[in-house]
């Protein structure tokens, strides 16, 4: 899977779980559409499908029907049409967890050379690829600690470059900002708009927080497993 | 700062990996068995050993006598005791004669009336002489008269029968004297008998010695032969020295001893060997000797056990090693030589040996040659090797 | 490409070093137990090299002279010798006692008679380690270092007092008790001859025996109280064979006589090894695997605990990107470095203490190899657990 020509499409997205009298319907008819280089957010209450929405669009989870489309490639119609998962999601999305999820035994450089490294790329090129990243995230000075030794914002940077350092053409982000204050989290927004402008990503970002929801220029709303897309406000970060 | 925290973790991985294998390296070569073995060396050497024949033995009494009856008999008293010394010819113990006094006095009564009846045998043939006499006389004075006719012919010829009675009277008379001579002398051989049989009875010294065992008391009953007392001189206590057969060469008379009794381990006494016994023993593959002391000791022993080294004549300067550096390699004897830091094992023809602990080397070995004296593992050819000072640490003198 | 393992295991070093040290412990005693076993054959070969003999002559009918009494005339060696093939022949007795140093030292030995000499006969020591061979033919010892015993010390064997004059090393019994030589002459009383008391005691019954103490034969009774003191028997004679023969072409003759059993250094070494240590080396056996299954079930329980303490990593992993094998290879891998640290300080251990303990440890190359194998597939299996947990994790638990 060498593509990584961007944007994510879902059509009529459908997921059921269990079956019979117990079945419970947690998607009914998704779509959704992402573009490269957009920052859209993705709002719901909890028990909305939210979740599980996610869970299928990082292909972690099988949905029950509807059609998956990543750049050129359908990787979803009514079944996987992807032989390897594990290498899809290495390669083509990315993620970034509430948490920043750092494994601990590795150096911050390491973290974020992990990926590439595992998908084939040489190990120096990796790491000098981690160390922009770092770079641009403005935790170059960390580069050779180790994640305990960084501070909360300082490792959800650090998770942001690891999401970014295999060049995804997608990102999913969930709840990037919980823990954070606002100015942080306004902080980590504008860094994914950066982001996503420079390398042409597609990022979607679940949340429910609300200082950062206005930022966004679309916004796809979910309730009871379908989703309603409106315009954001788009207010501008920098003010 | 990037290089130096590269160079730090591969640094301290290659340290703790030259550690580790150090470690390693050190067990297996020196403490497993791949180690060079430890063994001590000395130098071949040209001296003059004094061998020596070592045998134990017992203190024995050269001179020793069983006392005891020629016949069966009772034991009426014993006299002396154990430890006492006897000159010769003191009364030592005394047999019941039982019926020999009677007897003896039985022989002196017959003797006596032998001797009477000899007497009167005498008489007789004083008397039977008296009458031949007078026959004879009357036969001259008949045979006168018949010449001139004045008896019988007939009478002449009772007077001639007259004489030859009487001579033959005479005749008999003189037999029985002669008899009764012989019978006195009988009786008398007879009494003798029976005194020496009396004496018998007694058990008297042979010679000055000392009692070293009684065996029997008064009242036992013991047979001939069987002893009552034993006596030996002190003065003529010497060891009684076996020696093994394989180890004894040069034994012989005169050899110089050096005595050590089992009493007296401390002391070590001189003597001689006085005999070589011709009569070895054949079980238990031992020759025998007899050892003298110089001077004996006081409070000796007779059965003590002594430990006696004899001194042979200094042999000639010759190669020694120590006897430790014996070993049998492939069937042959000889020794391990070491050579330019190799080791090789040296066919060698043993000499004499001294009780110290040093052989003589007659060939096989030159002056100064380097030669395995002790070691810790067996030894083969082109093994490993480390010269130590001593395999054991000698704890305190 | 990035070794996690390595990574993981540099990042918590202590930990992993100190369970490799527990671990290590661990494979150590297995490692001696075995070196007991190879120890007790050890001795056992060392007892039959040492003896330089390539025939033992027992007692017919018996499987002496180590594992069972045997009795013979002192003389039959003379008749042995002469006999075609034979090269040295000579008489040799065993018994194990305790003997007393003049000085309270007490030690177990198997005291062994022989000849005097350093003529290279079968029985006698090859070596020494300090000192010299018997000479005098009575009251000298040399004695294995192994007994605690040093060149001048007076040793009390039964009624005489022997003076050690040299040292041997690895002279030892099948038992792993330390040999003492003395003169054969003396070991031959010493064996059959009883203390004086027990002697007084049988004075006294034969005295007490109207066939023995006849009045009419004076010197019957002497001579019949001698004939129990003395001691004409040995346990075995020893044979060495001539060049150009094989053992068994000059054991045939010597066995067609009645009253005699020869055994070959092979049959010695089966009555030894498989009938003498056979008990042991079940006993030893058994241990051994019980110790295999206590060290995989404790990698097992480790290496478990690793992983759980792991798990969120692993689901992130996955869920990133990680194929399973790439954490399959991890946890093994990490498996097999515990094994290998453990190893090395079981292997150290084991070689350092091994010559502390009182009966010989033999640590062999081609034990330490299977052992070193064994840990690996021990570890090896051992981190399947792990494996199956790590695999099983589901990737969306790093997603709320």
């Amino acid at each position: 899977m060498t593509d990584k020509t961007g944007g994510i499409r879902i059509e009529n997205l459908r997921k059921v779980y269990g079956h019979g009298d117990t079945a419970v319907e947690a998607l009914k008819n998704v779509n959704m559409q992402v573009s490269p280089g957009e920052v859209v957010g993705l709002v719901g209450p909890s028990g909305s499908g939210k979740s599980t929405l996610l869970k299928c669009l990082g292909a972690i989870i099988e949905p029950t029907s509807g059609r998956m489309t990543l750049g050129h490639d359908v990787i979803y119609d009514d079944g996987w049409k992807i032989p390897d998962l594990r290498t899809l999601r290495r390669d083509r999305i990315g993620f970034v967890f509430q948490a920043p999820y750092l494994i601990p035994f590795l150096d911050v450089t390491n973290n974020v050379a992990l990926l590439p490294m595992l998908a084939g790329v040489p190990n120096e090129l990796a790491r000098r690829r981690a160390l922009e990243l770092l770079t641009s995230l403005d935790v170059l000075h960390r580069a050779k600690a180790e994640p305990s030794q960084l501070s909360g914002g300082e490792q959800q940077r650090v998770s942001i470059a690891r999401a970014l350092a295999n060049k995804p053409p997608v990102i999913l982000a969930d709840e990037p900002t919980a823990p954070l204050d606002s100015e942080r989290a306004l902080s980590v927004i504008q860094i994914l708009n950066d982001m996503a402008r420079l390398a042409q990503t597609a990022i979607i970002v679940v949340t429910h927080d609300e200082k950062i929801i206005p930022t966004f220029k679309r916004i796809y709303h979910i309730r009871d497993g379908q989703t309603v897309e409106e315009a954001g406000e788009g207010r501008s970060i920098r003010e | 700062m990037m290089v130096l925290k590269f160079n730090k973790r591969v640094a301290l991985m290659v340290a703790g990996s030259v550690v580790l294998l150090t470690a390693i390296g050190f067990i297996a070569f020196r403490m497993g068995p791949l180690a060079p073995t430890k063994i001590t060396v000395s130098q071949v050497k040209t001296e003059s050993l004094t061998p020596s024949v070592f045998g134990i033995g017992s203190v024995e009494a050269r001179q020793s006598w069983l006392m005891g009856p020629t016949v069966a008999g009772r034991v009426l008293r014993v006299h002396v005791d154990v430890g006492q010394e006897v000159k010769a010819g003191q009364l030592l113990a005394e047999m019941d004669p039982v019926d020999l006094d009677q007897r003896l006095h039985a022989q002196e009564a017959a003797l006596s009336k032998a001797m009477n009846v000899e007497m009167a045998g005498k008489a007789q043939v004083a008397d039977t002489k008296a009458r031949r006499e007078l026959a004879h006389a009357n036969l001259k004075r008949q045979q006168e008269l018949a010449r001139q006719n004045f008896i019988s012919p007939a009478a002449l010829e009772g007077r001639d029968q007259e004489l030859q009675s009487a001579d033959a009277a005479y005749q008999a008379a003189q037999a029985n004297l002669q008899a009764a001579k012989q019978d006195t002398s009988r009786l008398q051989a007879e009494r003798a008998a029976v005194a020496l049989q009396k004496q018998n009875t007694k058990l008297v010294a042979p010679a000055d010695a000392v009692v070293i065992s009684r065996d029997a008391e008064s009242g036992s009953t013991v047979v001939a032969g069987q002893p009552v007392l034993k006596l030996a001189n002190p003065s003529s206590l010497w060891i009684k020295l076996r020696v093994d057969q394989g180890r004894s060469s040069g034994l012989e008379v005169g050899l110089p001893a050096q005595i050590v009794l089992r009493s007296r381990p401390q002391q070590t006494l001189k003597g001689k060997v006085e005999r070589v016994e011709l009569q070895a023993d054949a079980v238990t593959e031992e020759r025998i000797a007899q050892v003298a002391f110089d001077r004996i000791p006081s409070a000796l022993s007779i059965g003590e056990m002594a430990e006696v080294t004899l001194g042979l004549k200094a042999a000639a300067d010759a190669l020694t090693v120590p006897q430790a550096s014996v070993q049998t390699y492939q069937g042959r004897s000889g020794v391990w030589r070491v050579t330019d830091s190799k080791l090789e094992f040296v066919q060698v023809q043993w000499g004499a040996a001294s009780l110290d602990g040093r052989v003589q080397a007659m060939e096989g070995l030159n002056a100064g040659d380097t030669v395995v004296v002790y070691n810790e593992k067996p030894l083969s050819v082109g093994a490993s090797f480390r010269v130590v000072d001593a395999l054991v640490k000698k704890t305190k003198p | 490409m990035i070794n996690l393992a390595a990574r993981d295991i540099q990042h918590s070093w202590t930990k992993f070093v100190l369970t490799g040290l527990g671990l290590g412990l661990l494979i150590g005693v297995t490692l001696t137990m075995a070196g007991v076993f190879r120890g007790m054959v050890d001795d056992a070969q060392a007892l039959l090299n040492n003896s330089g003999a390539d025939l033992w002559v027992v007692q017919k009918n018996t499987q002496g002279p180590y594992a069972e009494a045997s009795s013979l005339k002192d003389d039959v060696v003379r008749s042995i010798v002469g006999m075609p093939g034979v090269g040295m022949a000579s008489n040799i007795t065993y018994f194990t006692m305790q003997v007393k140093t003049v000085g309270g030292k007490e030690a177990r030995a198997m005291v062994v008679g022989i000849e005097p000499g350093a003529g290279g006969l079968p029985g006698q020591p090859s070596f020494l380690l300090a000192g010299r061979h018997l000479i005098r033919s009575h009251y000298e010892a040399v004695a294995d270092i192994k007994a605690g015993l040093s060149l001048g010390d007076k040793v009390e064997i039964r009624r005489h007092t022997y003076e050690v004059v040299g040292l041997t090393r690895r002279m030892v019994s099948s038992g792993g008790d330390p040999m003492i030589f003395i003169p054969l002459k003396d070991a031959q009383e010493a064996q059959f001859l009883k203390d004086n008391e027990a002697i007084v005691n049988d004075r006294m019954r034969t005295a007490a025996n109207s066939a023995f103490n006849r009045p009419a034969v004076p010197g019957l009774l002497e001579a019949v109280q001698n004939l129990q003191t003395s001691s004409r028997n040995v346990n075995a004679v020893l044979v060495r064979v001539a060049d150009g023969w094989t053992a068994d072409h000059v054991a045939e003759p010597i066995r067609r006589w009645k009253h005699l059993t020869v055994f070959t250094r092979a049959e010695m070494e089966e009555i030894l090894v498989e009938k003498l240590i056979a008990t042991s080396a079940k006993q030893i056996g058994m241990f051994l695997a019980i110790l295999a299954v206590v060290s995989a079930a404790i990698v097992a329980f480790i290496i478990y605990t690793m992983t759980l303490g792991k798990i969120r990593e692993i689901a992130v992993l996955k869920l990133i990107g990680t194929h399973n094998v790439t954490i399959a290879a991890m946890i093994l891998q990490q498996a097999l470095g515990l094994g290998v640290i453990g190893f090395v300080v079981g292997k150290v251990a084991a070689t350092i203490w091994a010559p502390v303990f009182p009966k010989f440890v033999l640590l062999l190359t081609q034990d330490a190899i299977a052992g070193f194998g064994a840990t690996m597939l021990i570890c090896a299996l051992a981190s399947t657990m792990a494996i199956r947990v790590a695999l099983r994790v589901d990737p969306a638990q790093a997603i709320s």
